[in-house]
């Protein structure tokens, strides 16, 4: 017992032994122990097989990959877009209402328009159901990211899932989803489990071997068991997605909520007006542009006036460390389906309240208080914000919406107690640049406010920011001191307003710029003082010195005030002299862009002479311009694009048809100057100057370095990494001491510098570290780098850029940079909508907005390949009008098919091929190259047969065609001499015999030649030569080749503007066939190619007659035979028949009877003869044979004895020799 | 502006006075939208269009097909609605009172863009005073278009033939490959200078001209780095046009392979007083090192080209340190809005205090908007 609690004690914990047995208890064996121990079993067996396998695993490899391609999905994505589809009485609705329960606990009623739903922290889900009509099918399939395939499993699968399928399939495919309803029906569980067999394997051959298909066993109480829609649901909530072409390269939005913003009163008057609508929704795909065109499927090409992005009402949960979502975050948002109970009708909208709920109140939550707010509106949001007040501190004055809209500048008249007058206050909103600068002035600003405004201003009343002032006081004192610039006449301002709406970002600072523009006027004393060149003086000394006037106009205040954000003081409105104020802005605008554009002009160019001014201006200077410089850049650029005034044509207008001729004035000048790309330097810098000359010195290699780039730093660096070394041949080691002359480095620099260095230090160490890591790195983990990796690792690179660039830039100035990103809600305003749309509106269809690329609105010639549907029962006609779905867009146009010749050439077709690939050229929307699209050939009603045409892919783009068909011209020959002919009938001019000359011809019998010349008479006939002489019956043709134009008809299906009802019922152009049998019009068909009955003539053929002498030299067995049948025997021949005496009778019976019993013995005789003699045979045989067996018996004997006979002489010759000798 | 078609939504614009003519054009060739530009020089004393722009029309027609341009018979109105770019080999006699780079500009923008690549053959100006100079445009925009992934075969600029200003007579040939798409670039280090390099190149005078020039330039620039080799250029008998002059194209090459060029040509002849080679070559070294203090990753003239190209990258962010805009850039940035609602974000980067780096910067920043090329063949 003692022992054993011993041997217990000191087993071993450390050492070799004991790590092996630990690895062996945690791990057990790895491969490579297997490797060691048994190594064996891991060699090369067989060298190919190896190879076989290496090269198996290497395809496997390869295949898995995709083009990597740049993530650009944004960081909160829009909502999914889940599609519903199947035939009718499948249950979608009932399998929506399902799911959205299942998520939001809430029950929605009748499911019409997108159901957007919050499913989890960081997805949300758009549902949307799909009607049988073909339109919407094709439209859906365009949005959807996920398709969830309704299946009647007692019926099986109808033709609207195949048809959708191959919807999808041409439209990229999204993610599709089978679920198999109506399950219980069966009540034999061996069928049901083979049904489900069937489908599921028919389904895999329709999407891929694998899908996912649901099974939705049986309904309870009218919904779906709640175990398999959470399962289902799960399954959606974790699905991922690869992106589709066509719907990241453009922006798009499933619209869920329309209004219409036209004027009642134009309603009112003219029913019939074109409406102006806006569309919410969440946008998808990529950024949107302002202004950009759209199309709505199913109504037509739109241009965009307006889009603003909206608070997201269906927004995610903010981030939380939490595993599910509380109730409050499981929101709904569902206007036209009205949630909330709201119920969209026609133009309408009809607020349900049952009798039993409206105690209930819907429990006000925040979700339905901003669906409800949302959808209560018949006023556009615009027109809402209009009404509304904002009050930013309790017990203040409320903010009109027209600050807001000025973007963040606005005016307002303000009670000064001091001075006894009201004053226009600006209030500022937005800027955190503007922020910066105005918090350190808040304080003092006040108390010198008052004071400012006392010198002598008018009529200009606002909040000056002192720190400005001051800085710019100091720049006049400086530029007094120099030259002074000429005072240039500009236009006095009254009030500028627009301008800051127009930018609001940058509208302060660039607004110190105009300011200093226009108050040299106003400030003409200190003007008069100023002199000197401008080219000396940089931009910001001008502006700085007038801005330290007085500023007397309105303008300057708003954007000084726009620094401080002071608020405090009561405030009202001040609106009547803001619009007399406008007016004249507008006058003034451009030619101050003008002015600017000529200071910034200098300000950039003269940098490089700022360190010859004084220091002391620069410190004030650095801090404005690090303020300024950008926006003013900006502003420049963008702010205030030059727009063509036509007032001033009406100024210059002096009555009738006079005008007054200017000398061109500055702007006209400009509108016309010298296009040139040259940017000529102004002269300031003189290259002369050794300080000139100095500061560009570090632009050269032979210049300064930076620290971290330096040769002598990086020199160190190395000699640190790779320092100490040991010289293998000598022994000798290297040690590093750059170690120590660092330290010793630093005790001097000690010395000199402070202990802060240490920070420092220490982030020099990290750099040196970092710069080991990546030479480490590249060292060793890019020797194995493939080139795919390298691009998806600048992918990557390239994805967190587009993600970093604009990140912290607030989103109304990010959406003018990029555009509106998808996942942002958003408002599009859209004019000169048919008024159907809106009459019409069914908000069971969905409106899809379509965003186009830049030449996407332009039509031209498609060029495109395209197959016939194998299921499509019947073969497609040239220009018989067809309903293309390509890109966004669904019309009608009339294709052309084509097949290229092995030459190039495109060679009409009358029909397309049965089962095989051609060319259609059409008329449509111009749309990248790779677009796939399908093509119906009537939207209209529902039909028993599968629906699709065709399918294909655009190919090429053109505003030209060369589609060419073979025209064959015939003629006859008129007269022949030798081996030419006079041809006529080919032609009716001489004209076009020219155009044909030397065009070779042939006959129908092959024979070749050549066009010469026109002859005078008959016109059109022509001389031409042949390689052998015609025949006056031969025909002559020419072979040649004629472009065939495309008709041009592009007409877009607008399924979406009849009436509600009637949207599936859209007939565009009818076919020639349809038109004829509309019309009861019947082809009179040739009589020619008519069938009648065959009457064949009865044919009689003479006999072969064989010349005699060649019969007398043939065979016998070759002659011809007597074949014709015995005639009658000449009389001569015949011979007389003998008649006999009765005794002549008795003896020849006699003779008959004695003749039979003779026969009679003779066979008998006979046979038993033959009898006997076989016998005899038999015996004879017997004997013979016995006698062979004697003869055998005794010659083996004899053989015997005389083997025997032999063997004793051979021994006795062996033995006896010896002794006979 | 009218529409032309009822179903599409595509939209033309309007602009006034014949500035920045090859902007609007080739913006609008580029985007597929109409341009209809009005008054230009209405109250000049010679109102309408000039040859040179006629000319340009001309060639933008044979490089296009299917484009429809309407002038009225003042020749003050233009309409221009674009067709696709066809490419292939094209000749053009360029109008001698703009030199061959005026035509380049717009063809080194439209060139990856077309349908079959386009060889170019212009015959006309090769050198003048207004335009930038073929050699110019071969050592600075060629290199900044292969960053943008225009390369390979066939991307070439060749100077068959010199000819001076008002003479005329030189030939270039331009041939530029397909692209599908364009890829974002990011061009926010220039580098330091490692060489200069130059042409100086005579027509038509003494060949000795050139390497005066080359003397009195190196002169200047030596004070700064002695890695400069000019190259002399003299063209003689069929090769060099039909009017005398001189000249010199001055290229500064970064370490991140960024081109900065100045260039300056002699007076055309019987225009002004003649120009000495010495002066020339000083004032020239000068322009470059005024293009140096500019700075940035792209020289002043090929501004418009990098953020043309840099508009009409894949959605990506693209950036592009530039020295200050000229106005010829600003107007193009506005036209960008325009046509492609595109907004650059612009950053003023400050020269520090110690470093003798050149005056302020300005760095770009955009979004491209997705472009790909409509009319290329996919076989």
């Amino acid at each position: 017992m003692k022992e054993k609690w011993y041997q217990e004690k000191t087993k071993k914990k450390n050492g070799p032994k004991a790590e092996r047995k630990k690895l062996k208890k945690h791990g057990g064996p790895t491969e490579e122990d297997a490797r060691k121990r048994n190594p064996k079993a891991f060699a090369v067996q067989s060298a190919v097989r190896m190879a076989k396998t290496f090269h198996r695993s290497q395809d496997m490899k390869t295949k898995k990959h995709h083009i990597p391609l740049v993530d650009r999905t944004p960081l909160e994505p829009p909502p999914i877009v889940i599609v519903v589809v199947g035939p009718p009485k499948v249950g979608k609705s009932t399998l929506i209402r399902c799911l959205i329960k299942n998520f939001t606990r809430q029950k929605l009623g009748d499911i019409c328009g997108p159901v957007t739903i919050v499913s989890g922290k960081k997805r949300r889900l758009t549902f949307m159901e799909c009607n049988n009509d073909i339109n919407t099918m094709i439209d859906l399939a365009k949005v959807a990211d996920l398709v969830l395939m309704l299946i009647d499993a007692s019926f099986g699968f109808e033709m609207e899932t195949f048809e959708f399928l191959n919807i999808c399939q041409v439209h990229g495919f999204p993610r599709i989803m089978g679920v198999l309803t109506h399950l219980d029906s069966f009540k034999n569980n061996k069928v049901l489990r083979k049904t489900k067999k069937n489908l599921k394997h028919r389904f895999w051959t329709e999407v891929y071997q694998g899908a996912k298909l649901f099974y939705l066993s049986g309904m309870v109480y009218g919904e779906y068991q709640l175990q398999e829609v959470k399962n289902l649901g799960r399954f959606i909530s974790v699905m991922k997605f690869r992106p589709l072409v066509w719907q990241t390269s453009h922006p798009y939005v499933l619209v869920d909520r329309m209004e219409d913003l036209t004027d009642p009163e134009l309603v009112r008057t003219d029913p019939k007006c074109d409406r102006t609508v806006s569309l919410y929704g969440y946008l998808r795909g990529t950024h949107l542009k302002n202004k950009g065109q759209v199309h709505i499927p199913g109504v037509g090409d739109f241009q965009v006036a307006d889009v603003n992005f909206l608070p997201d009402p269906c927004a995610l949960p903010d981030a939380q460390k939490k595993r599910a979502l509380n109730e409050k975050e499981r929101l709904l948002y569902a206007p036209m389906a009205g949630v909330g109970g709201v119920v969209y009708d026609k133009d309408a909208v009809y607020i349900d309240l049952p009798a039993s709920h409206v105690n209930q109140q819907q429990e006000m939550r925040p979700t339905t208080e901003l669906v409800q707010s949302l959808i209560d509106t018949h006023a556009t949001l615009d027109a809402k914000m209009a009404a509304s007040k904002v009050s930013l501190f309790s017990g203040s004055a409320t903010l009109e919406p027209e600050d807001i809209e000025k973007e963040g500048l606005q005016e307002e008249s303000v009670w000064d107690p001091n001075t006894q007058r009201e004053r226009r206050k600006v209030v500022f909103t937005t800027e955190d640049e503007e922020d910066v600068s105005g918090s350190s002035d808040d304080e003092d600003g006040d108390s010198e406010d008052s004071d400012q405004e006392d010198q002598g201003e008018d009529d200009g009343e606002k909040n000056l920011s002192t720190f400005l002032k001051e800085a710019r006081a100091k720049c006049v004192e400086t530029t007094k001191t120099g030259a002074g610039a000429p005072p240039v006449k500009r236009p006095k301002l009254e009030e500028r307003k627009g301008e800051s709406a127009e930018v609001p970002a940058f509208a302060d600072s660039e607004d110190d710029l105009e300011v200093s523009e226009d108050e040299e006027e106003s400030g003409g004393e200190e003007e008069a003082g100023r002199a000197g060149d401008s080219g000396h003086c940089s931009e910001e000394d001008e502006e700085e010195s007038d801005d330290g006037e007085e500023e007397s106009e309105g303008e300057s205040g708003e954007d000084d005030v726009a620094a401080d954000a002071a608020m405090k003081e009561k405030i009202a409105s001040e609106e009547e002299e803001e619009e007399e104020e406008e007016e004249e802005e507008e006058e003034v605008e451009e030619e101050e862009e003008l002015c600017c554009e000529f200071s910034i002009l200098l300000f950039l160019s003269a940098g490089g002479l700022k360190w010859k001014e004084g220091l002391q201006q620069k410190a004030s200077d650095a801090f404005l311009r690090q303020q300024q410089a950008a926006p003013n850049l900006r502003k420049r650029v963008y702010g205030s694009v030059v727009e063509v005034d036509d007032s001033e044509d009406e100024e210059q207008e002096l009555g009738g048809l006079f005008r007054v001729s200017r000398p061109q004035n500055s702007k006209k000048f400009q509108a016309n100057a010298v296009d040139s790309s040259r940017f000529s330097p102004d002269a300031s810098h003189n290259w002369e100057l050794e300080e000139m000359l100095n500061s560009i010195r570090d632009c050269f290699v032979t210049g300064k370095w930076d620290e971290s780039q330096d040769a002598a730093t990086l020199l160190k660096e190395d000699e640190e990494m790779y320092g100490d070394f040991e010289d293998l041949e000598t022994g000798e080691v290297h040690k590093d001491h750059t170690g120590e002359n660092d330290d010793d480095d630093d005790d001097q620099e000690e010395s000199v510098v402070k202990v802060d260095d240490k920070e420092a230090m220490k982030n020099k160490r990290l750099e040196k570290k970092q710069r080991l890591k990546e030479r480490f790195d590249s060292e060793y983990d890019d020797g194995d780098a493939t080139y795919f990796d390298d691009l998806k690792e600048e992918m990557q690179k390239q994805a967190e850029l587009n993600r970093a660039e604009f990140e912290d830039v607030d989103d109304e100035t990010r959406v003018q940079y990029e555009g509106f990103r998808p996942g942002m809600y958003v408002r599009l305003e859209i004019p000169s909508l048919p008024c159907e749309f809106v009459t019409n509106f069914d908000p069971h269809y969905p409106i899809i907005l379509g965003g186009l690329g830049s030449s996407e609105g332009n039509v031209g010639y498609l060029q495109m390949r395209l197959k016939k549907h194998r299921w499509y029962h019947r073969i497609l006609k040239t220009r018989d009008p067809l309903i293309l779905s390509l890109g966004w867009r669904r019309f009608q146009t009339m294709p052309l098919y084509h097949i290229e010749d092995h030459n190039g050439r495109h060679r009409l077709l009358k029909y397309t091929p049965q089962h095989m690939h051609c060319g259609a050229s059409i008329w449509g929307p111009v749309t990248p190259q790779g677009t796939g699209f399908l093509a119906v050939q009537t939207v209209a009603g529902v039909k028993a047969n599968f629906r699709i045409a065709a399918t294909g892919v655009v190919l090429d783009l053109d505003k030209s065609v060369t589609v060419v068909k073979k025209l064959k011209l015939i003629g006859y020959p008129e007269k022949i001499f030798k081996n030419t002919s006079f041809i006529k009938g080919m032609f009716n001019t001489v004209l076009e015999v020219a155009k044909f000359e030397g065009a070779s011809v042939r006959t129908v019998s092959g024979v070749r030649g050549q066009i010469k010349k026109a002859l005078s008479t008959p016109a059109g006939a022509f001389r031409a030569t042949f390689e052998d002489r015609l025949l006056m019956s031969d025909v002559v043709f020419l072979r040649s080749w004629f472009p065939v134009t495309i008709p041009q008809l592009y007409n877009p299906v607008t399924s979406l503007l009849l009436p509600v009802g009637q949207k599936d019922s859209w007939a565009g152009m009818r076919t020639l066939g349809q038109l004829k049998h509309d019309l009861g019009i019947r082809n009179k068909p040739n009589a020619d190619s008519l069938y009648k009955p065959v009457v064949r003539a009865q044919r009689h053929f003479n006999r072969l007659q064989i010349p005699k002498e060649l019969q007398k030299a043939l065979p016998f067995k070759s002659k011809p035979k007597q074949l014709q049948p015995k005639g009658k025997t000449p009389r001569d021949l015949q011979r007389p028949s003998v008649i006999r005496e009765p005794h002549e009778k008795k003896v020849a019976a006699l003779l008959h009877a004695l003749s039979t019993v003779h026969n009679y013995n003779r066979k008998k005789a006979h046979t038993l003869q033959h009898a006997k003699h076989k016998q005899f045979l038999q015996e004879k045989g017997k004997q013979e044979e016995a006698k062979l067996q004697r003869q055998k018996e005794a010659r083996k004997k004899l053989y015997r004895a005389m083997g025997q006979a032999d063997q004793k002489n051979q021994r006795s010759s062996l033995k006896g020799a010896p002794k006979d000798d | 502006m009218c529409l032309q078609n009822n179903n599409m939504a595509s939209q033309g614009l309007a602009y006034d006075g014949c500035n920045f003519f090859r902007q609007r054009l080739v913006l609008s060739t580029l985007s597929g939208k109409r341009v209809k530009i009005s008054n230009i020089r209405s109250k000049d004393d010679n109102p309408g269009l000039r040859d040179f722009e006629a000319s340009f029309i001309r060639l933008l027609d044979k490089v296009t097909n299917g484009s429809k341009i309407e002038i009225n018979q003042t020749g003050t109105v233009l309409f221009y609605m674009p067709g696709l770019l066809h490419g292939g080999s094209v000749e053009h006699d360029c109008n001698m009172q703009r030199s061959v780079g005026y035509y380049l500009e717009a063809l080194l923008m439209l060139a990856p863009f077309m349908k079959t690549s386009l060889k170019a053959t212009l015959r006309g100006v090769t050198n003048d005073h207004t335009d930038p100079t073929i050699d110019m445009l071969k050592s600075t925009a060629l290199p900044l278009m292969k960053k943008f992934g225009i390369d390979g075969e066939g991307f070439d600029l060749k100077v068959v033939k010199r000819g001076m200003a008002p003479g005329g007579g030189g030939e270039v040939f331009f041939s530029c490959p397909v692209r599908r798409t364009i890829r974002p670039v990011q061009l926010t280090d220039p580098g330091k200078i490692k060489r200069i390099r130059g042409v100086a190149y005579s027509v038509r005078v003494s060949p000795q001209m050139a390497n005066r020039i080359v003397d009195s330039t190196r002169s200047v620039l030596n004070q700064f780095i002695p890695d400069i080799y000019i190259y002399t250029d003299h063209m003689k008998g069929a090769n060099s046009g039909k009017s005398p002059g001189f000249g010199l194209t001055l290229v500064a090459e970064t370490l991140n392979g960024s081109f900065l060029s100045a260039e300056m040509s002699s007076t055309p002849q019987g225009q002004g007083d003649p120009m000495l080679p010495e002066d020339l070559g000083r004032n020239c070294a000068k322009l470059l090192l005024e293009e140096v203090h500019r700075g940035g990753c792209v020289d002043s003239s090929n501004q418009s080209l990098t953020l043309l190209l840099m508009t009409l990258g894949q959605q990506d962010v693209s950036k592009v340190l530039l020295g200050p805009l000229s106005p010829y850039t600003i107007e193009f940035l506005r036209h960008i809005k325009d046509f492609f609602q595109i907004m650059f974000k612009i950053e003023v980067q400050k020269p520090s205090e110690d470093k003798r780096k050149g005056g302020d910067k300005v760095l770009m920043t955009c979004v491209g908007v997705g472009y790909s090329n409509i009319n290329k063949t996919l076989k």
